[in-house]
């Protein structure tokens, strides 16, 4: 199972190799890894359908409680099935709709990267690798998105979806945490039965906020649903991938997968019924207006995401078999309507729907799987999506006092999506043929035999309920009410008004089909709105964001030495002023310091005076000059508290640095622009409090009373053990002596540096 | 600053404050003094010879350039921390000869130690004030 | 327990510079003792380690003279953690350098002032003595700034110029902490100072000099609001400079923050609001700083400043498992980061720019050395299972633990900023089509270069690459590691008795 779920990563990493082995012969032999996986996965039906359960174990991060944990259910098995088989499809199309591509071996990296981390998704049974594989998904669209990375437009999209999803998959991981702490349970098999007291938690709401934006980014819903027709810009095979069956389809996984856990609560039905309804109307009427065959799908496609979420709102047991029987629906015709979207626009080099018509004359077998999925997402009798949408009638009638509301919200998304179908799938073939179209041809098998199967599929389920309901749909449901159910997908139920309600919504949208002609000002009616769309509010916002980044970061990091060190040092200063005088009971004892000598004031009188020069004088020279003075006012204040080694090595090295100084200084220009007098005061005012704060603190410290342990110890046993008598280079050379040794190491590192700065000066070739 | 008086002077002053220097760092143990002064005052005296006689003839006098006394200084140290590890103890642990010897008094790693702080100053500063009045 | 060789590798470096200064003008000599110098070091951190992990906490007292006397080394699980990551990063830095440092800087005393800066990143993590502390600060500073101007061009003495003045401001922070600190309890020995401190009836005062140390190393670590010297800096100097500094300078002063606000100053409810507060706008300042910059030396630095507000948003949550986040954080940041600088390198000497605007094209004509650098870059974004991931789970959690929703709303903010600033720069750098660049006469390219010098520059990108992964998937190792490294923090009995012996 494990290598099953890693086979794509690992193929990834060689497909180079595997491409160039099969150099120049067609690349379709590498759909034997997702066709294999297929079979794989398919023969687990009979044990999933029986009610069983599979699980995989293997320990990556105990202490974290992650671990590769997977397992098989019947919404699992579901999605493996259609990542998988529709994957085997797709990586066949690819092999003649990117034939002799230069990056084709990228392509298939990136395609089975992408399968491998989708099949991790709806596989894990760990919270947080459940995670893991999403994020990756996030990635691997990524490249997939921007696979033509040589256009602008291609890029951004690419960065907007990652942006999007990326930005969800933040919050997703948020909420998982969340989830993580309350329960202390990653396991998500486990997790259902401790639904009750993850309600019950205060952080409840936080933890299904998290997951809501998580799954809202990922699977388009208002109003994060912008970055999927962007995401069109993408080469066809990977928007059939992305958005029929997979990428899109992993928020609404998420959305299943938590229902049994965080579902049946009032929050989390009524958000998802809003979110779900507002989505799936705004999408299905923006798909109307659109003239390129992949805007409309992408649009159609967020529209019945919309669906989807709005039907695992409801969250009764007949929404969620609506949900089950639609995820499989849609992922049948929207899949088939990418492919032979992709098939017209390889063939013809455009997309726009007015321009196209009668293609029948030339590619008939891609017609007829346009008919088939048309028909199929129009819900006409027999096929599938007949009883996909007659379960979403039946689940919102019976949904108590809002029945009809609801029921109306998906009339009119099924109308429209309706329309958007047959514009799709049955426009671009009826009609007349232009002329410049008539030199075309079909296609190699490879490219018409994928969408063929997928839409007689979608057919076939419809002829055939038991083909599905049993084996598949009933696992699902089990697996998302916890509870066996007893129901029986069927064709035919009667006259009812369920029925009415469907002949009503196949008619307006065939009527609709006639009337409304695709057209640049339709187009241009719907684009008026741009500007308060949630797209443009991202945009606008962004830009906002980008400006105050600008702003913020300008003016923080303005260049100026001087004011970085003013706001530094009026941040400290502020911190010791509030802390100081909160929190410390100023005193001065008086009775421990000793008497000021007339010496000392001296000195100290001298000192001040000669800081205040040093400030103010106009010289370099006397500047340097002073600053010696202050040096030397030290060493006699050493030598009043006896401390003559000290005093010595002061005298010296302020000699050494006069001497330097003068040396350098003798070299430099006048100063050229001296501060005025407002900075200096204001300067000097920061100085002044900030020399004060210390001095206070000083005072206080002073108050202390301390055990001088170790001077004491330093002075008895400086000649007992360290057979000195100079205390003071006793200390410097053995008690302290490692300190010694740094600090003549740091003598040493400074002079290298004055060596290498005044010695070398780069040749112009020598520079970096 | 070149005249004939602070020239001659200058010469006899550099082996003095030389040996004055030696005799510092040799006395720190008991009395104030030590590497680190003693290597400043030598430094210094290196600095007056070079200005009554240019730097040239200074150069010559020392014959090797003066940053090398910083490895070989640096070598002493490190020799006197490491010297303990051979018998088992911690970095920096003072070993010392059982008997005093005339005229320096005990010597121990301590001193050798010192002696590595006295070389490093000598060629830090000299190495930063000819490099700088060197280029300058 | 004691141990007297746990300073060895402060001193192996130290003798290694030694040994570089004497083969001053060698530069093929110098290029050789360096790299298996540097692999020598990492087989004793890597023995260090193992030892520690073995046997717990190792100590000396150098000169021999007890605690609180002498000076203390301590050997713990943080200490030898940084150790190794620090000689690790060395040595992808040491190889990295022998391809793209110019040979008139390695005449000038590159190698050796590398290994000072070197010992001096050992010397802070084993210190357990305030002061020394404090002292190999000083190495670090001053061999940095040499670093930084070494070539002497006018863009680094600009920098260096900021670099210096604001590093030196916050010794003099640091310096005087430690005075005042001594003055209430008249020691430095960092084990009996937690024992002195706690004993201080005075709490205001212990507060106020905790705000010192905060400012001091706050600085240090490049926190806001006072990280302005590395933006102003970084950018500036060779990348194999920006490459050590980038990985490894801001965590010295991350690493002193937990030592000291763990060991010695535990922090009171002011405290924790304070560093929370810091930590969300260093996120903020360094998240949106780097949106705004062309630079990618400079979006880089600025990530710096966001990534080193994660790890202080584990400090100010201050429970073990943010802790042990903050740790896990560090070792991922500390590889990644160095790498990327050596990426911008490699990159600025294939393209001859580190403008964004202008480079483009990297992965049509490089696919290899795109994949490779794609590691690094997305590690950083913490794109699971590599390896920035992990880290954030435990900060998220910690941040829910002590229930500070708002910074956990900050990092995730960061963490969304950090992967579309990623995501935007492999679209510009790797993705977009560049214009053919004019030839820059000052430039020797990548192309005219040895093929050992393309060798080594790869090479070291590779290896730290390699770590990362080796952090991103065997996560449950580091984890083990962090978790007895909060854990030790977080009680530091342990480390008080290994230094005093049993209380």
């Amino acid at each position: 199972m494990l290598i099953a779920i890693l086979a794509g990563f690992l193929l990834a990493l060689f497909m180079p190799n595997v491409i160039r082995g099969l150099k120049g012969k067609s690349s379709i032999g590498i759909a034997l890894l997702p066709f294999s996986l297929f079979s794989y996965f398919i023969s687990f039906l009979p044990r999933i359908s029986s009610g069983e359960t599979l699980h995989f174990n293997w320990s990556w991060v105990p202490s974290l409680g992650v671990g590769l944990d997977f397992y098989l259910d019947g919404l699992s098995l579901l999605f493996t099935l259609l990542i998988t088989g529709i994957g085997t499809l797709v990586f066949v199309y690819t092999s003649s709709y990117l034939k002799g591509h230069q990056y084709l071996d990228r392509f298939y990296a990136y395609l089975s990267m992408f399968m491998a981390s989708m099949l991790g998704v709806v596989m894990a049974d760990n919270i947080i690798t459940l995670f893991i594989f999403w994020e990756l998904t996030s990635i691997s669209s990524f490249f997939l998105i921007g696979f033509n990375n040589d256009s602008e437009p291609s890029r951004k999209s690419a960065l907007t979806a990652l942006g999007v999803t990326g930005f969800g998959g933040l919050f997703l991981l948020a909420g998982m945490v969340t989830l993580g702490y309350i329960t202390d349970e990653f396991q998500i098999s486990s997790l259902a039965a401790m639904s009750g007291e993850i309600h019950g938690h205060d952080l409840y709401p936080w933890v299904i906020g998290l997951v809501f934006i998580g799954a809202f980014t990922k699977s388009a819903q208002f109003p994060f649903h912008f970055w999927l027709p962007g995401a069109m810009k993408a080469p066809t095979p990977v928007s059939t991938y992305l958005h029929s069956a997979t990428m899109v389809k992993a928020g609404i996984y998420l959305l299943a997968r938590f229902t049994p856990i965080l579902g049946n609560h009032v929050m989390w039905n009524t958000t998802l019924i809003i979110v779900g309804s507002i989505t799936m109307l705004y999408a299905a009427l923006h798909a109307i207006f659109r003239l390129d065959l992949k805007g409309i799908l992408a649009y159609s496609t967020i529209s019945a995401l919309g669906i989807l979420t709005f039907l695992i709102g409801l969250g009764t047991e007949e929404a969620l078999t609506a949900a089950a029987v639609f995820i499989l629906v849609h992922a049948l015709y929207k899949a088939t309507l990418f492919l032979i979207t992709g098939i017209i626009d390889h063939e013809t080099g455009t997309r726009d729907v007015s321009q196209l018509g009668g293609l029948n004359k030339i590619m008939l077998p891609v017609g007829i799987a346009g008919l088939l999925a048309a028909v199929s997402n129009a819900g006409i009798p027999p096929s599938f999506g007949f009883v996909g949408k007659d379960l979403i009638y039946e689940a919102t009638l019976h949904f108590g006092d809002l029945a009809w509301v609801l029921t109306g919200a998906a009339i009119v998304t099924n109308v429209a999506l309706l329309f958007a179908g047959f514009l799709a799938g049955i426009k671009p073939f009826v009609g007349k043929l232009p002329e410049k179209f008539s030199k075309l041809h079909l296609p190699g098998p490879a490219m018409w035999v994928p969408p063929l199967i997928l839409a007689v599929l979608g057919i076939l389920f419809g002829l055939i309920p038991p083909l599905v309901d049993g084996p598949l749909i009933k696992p699902i449901v089990a697996a998302l009410t916890l509870q066996d159910p007893d129901f029986y997908l069927h064709l035919w139920h009667g006259f009812n008004v369920i029925l009415a309600l469907s002949v009503a919504t196949i008619a307006t949208g065939i009527a609709l089909y006639f009337i409304i002609k695709p057209s640049e000002a339709l187009l241009g009616k719907a684009t008026r709105f741009e500007s308060i769309s949630p797209h443009s509010m991202v945009k606008g916002l962004g830009r906002g964001f980008t400006w105050f980044s600008a702003k913020w970061t300008n003016f923080l990091q303005n260049g100026y030495l001087r004011y970085y060190l003013i706001t530094i040092l009026s941040f400290l200063t502020f911190l010791l002023a509030y802390r100081l005088f909160l929190g410390v009971e100023i005193y001065v004892d008086t009775s421990v310091l000793s008497e000021i000598t007339i010496y000392e004031a001296i000195i100290v009188l001298i000192m001040a005076s000669a800081i205040f020069f040093t400030v103010f004088t106009k010289s370099r020279l006397a500047a340097v000059a002073s600053m010696g003075v202050v040096g030397y006012s030290f060493c006699l204040i050493f030598l009043f508290y006896s401390a003559p080694d000290l005093a010595m090595t002061q005298f010296s090295i302020d000699t050494l640095t006069v001497i330097l100084f003068v040396l350098v200084i003798y070299n430099l220009p006048k100063y050229l622009k001296l501060s005025d007098n407002r900075d200096r005061i204001r300067d000097g005012l920061l100085s002044l409090i900030f020399g004060a704060m210390i001095s206070i603190l000083t005072l206080e410290v002073l108050n202390e009373s301390v055990q001088k342990d170790i001077s004491t110890y330093y002075a008895e046993n400086a000649y007992l053990l360290g057979k000195g008598k100079n205390v003071v280079n006793v200390i410097l050379v053995d008690f302290r002596g490692f300190d010694t040794m740094v600090e003549i190491t740091v003598l040493a590192i400074a002079a290298l540096g004055v060596f290498s700065l005044l010695k070398l000066r780069l040749k112009s070739i020598e520079k970096e | 600053m070149k005249t004939i008086i602070f020239q001659t002077a200058s010469n006899y002053l550099l082996p003095l404050l030389l040996l004055f220097s030696v005799f510092i760092l040799l006395r720190g143990h008991y009395l104030p003094g030590g590497g680190f002064v003693g290597g400043l005052i030598a430094s210094i005296a290196f600095v007056i010879h070079s200005f009554a006689n240019g730097l040239e003839k200074t150069r010559s006098i020392i014959k090797f350039h003066p940053g090398f006394l910083m490895p070989v200084g640096l070598v002493f140290a490190i020799g006197a921390g490491a010297a303990p590890w051979f018998v088992g103890q911690p970095f920096m642990t003072g070993l010392w000869f059982e008997d005093p010897i005339p005229v320096i008094g005990m010597v121990g790693s301590a001193l050798f130690f010192d002696t590595g702080v006295f070389l490093v100053v000598i060629g830090v500063s000299l190495t930063i004030i000819f490099t700088i009045s060197e280029t300058l | 327990m004691s141990n007297p060789y746990i300073v060895l590798p402060i001193i192996f470096q130290l003798f290694l510079a030694i040994l570089l200064m004497f083969c001053w003008t060698q530069k093929n000599l110098q290029k050789l003792v360096s790299t298996v110098g540097s692999l020598i070091a990492v087989a004793i951190a890597v023995i260090m380690f193992a030892q520690v992990w073995k046997s717990g906490t190792l100590v000396t007292q150098a000169g021999n003279w007890g605690a609180p006397f002498g000076i203390t080394f301590v050997a713990d699980t943080f200490s030898v953690l940084m150790v190794l990551l620090t000689t690790l990063s060395g040595l992808a830095v040491s190889v990295f350098s022998v391809g793209a440092v110019r040979n008139a800087r390695v005449k000038f005393g590159y190698f050796p002032i590398l290994h000072f800066l070197i010992m001096g990143l050992c010397g802070a993590f084993l210190a357990g003595d305030i002061f020394n502390l404090y002292v190999w600060f000083e190495i670090i500073i001053i061999s940095s700034f040499v670093l930084i101007t070494i070539g002497g061009e006018k863009a680094q003495l600009e920098g260096s110029i900021k670099y210096v003045t604001m590093n030196l401001l916050a010794s003099v922070v640091f310096l005087t902490a430690i005075a005042v600190l001594y003055g209430l309890t008249g020691s430095l020995n960092m084990a009996d100072l937690s024992l002195k401190v706690a004993e201080i009836e005075n709490r205001g005062l212990v507060n106020v000099t905790a705000i010192l140390f905060l400012v001091g190393f706050g600085i240090k670590s490049a926190v806001f609001p006072l990280y302005f010297w590395l933006p102003a800096s970084y950018h500036t100097p060779p990348p194999a400079i920006s490459a050590i500094f980038g990985g490894l300078l801001t965590k010295v002063g991350i690493y002193a923050l937990l030592r000291v606000f763990t060991l010695i100053f535990i922090p009171d409810a002011f405290m924790i609001t304070l560093i929370s507060i810091m930590a969300a706008l260093t996120i903020l300042s360094g998240g949106i700083g780097a949106m705004i910059q062309n630079n990618i030396r400079k979006i880089f630095s600025y990530l710096i400043i966001c990534h080193i507000g994660f790890m202080l948003a584990g400090l100010g949550m201050y429970t073990e498992l943010a802790i042990l986040g903050t740790v896990f954080y560090l070792v991922h940041d500390i590889i990644v980061k160095t790498n990327l600088f050596m990426v911008s390198g490699l990159i600025f000497k294939i393209k001859g720019t580190y403008s964004l605007r202008l480079l483009g094209g990297f992965y049509k004509d490089y696919p290899k050395l795109s994949l490779l650098m794609a590691i690094p870059l997305f590690s950083l974004v913490g794109i699971p299972p590599l390896s920035g991931f992990w880290a954030k789970f435990y900060l998220i959690r910690g941040g829910l633990e002590v229930d500070n929703l708002v910074l956990v709303g900050f990092i995730i903010l960061g963490s969304f900023l950090t992967l579309f600033i990623i995501a935007r720069f492999w679209s510009e750098a790797f993705w977009k089509t560049g214009e053919e660049l004019p030839k820059k006469l000052k430039v020797k390219y990548y192309h005219e270069l040895k093929p050992l010098k393309q060798k080594a520059m790869v090479v070291s990108i590779l290896f730290l690459a390699f770590i990362s992964l080796g952090i991103g998937l065997g996560a449950e190792y580091v984890i083990q590691v962090a978790s007895r490294v909060a854990e030790e923090l977080m009680n530091p009995q342990s480390y008080i008795e290994a230094v005093l012996g049993k209380l």
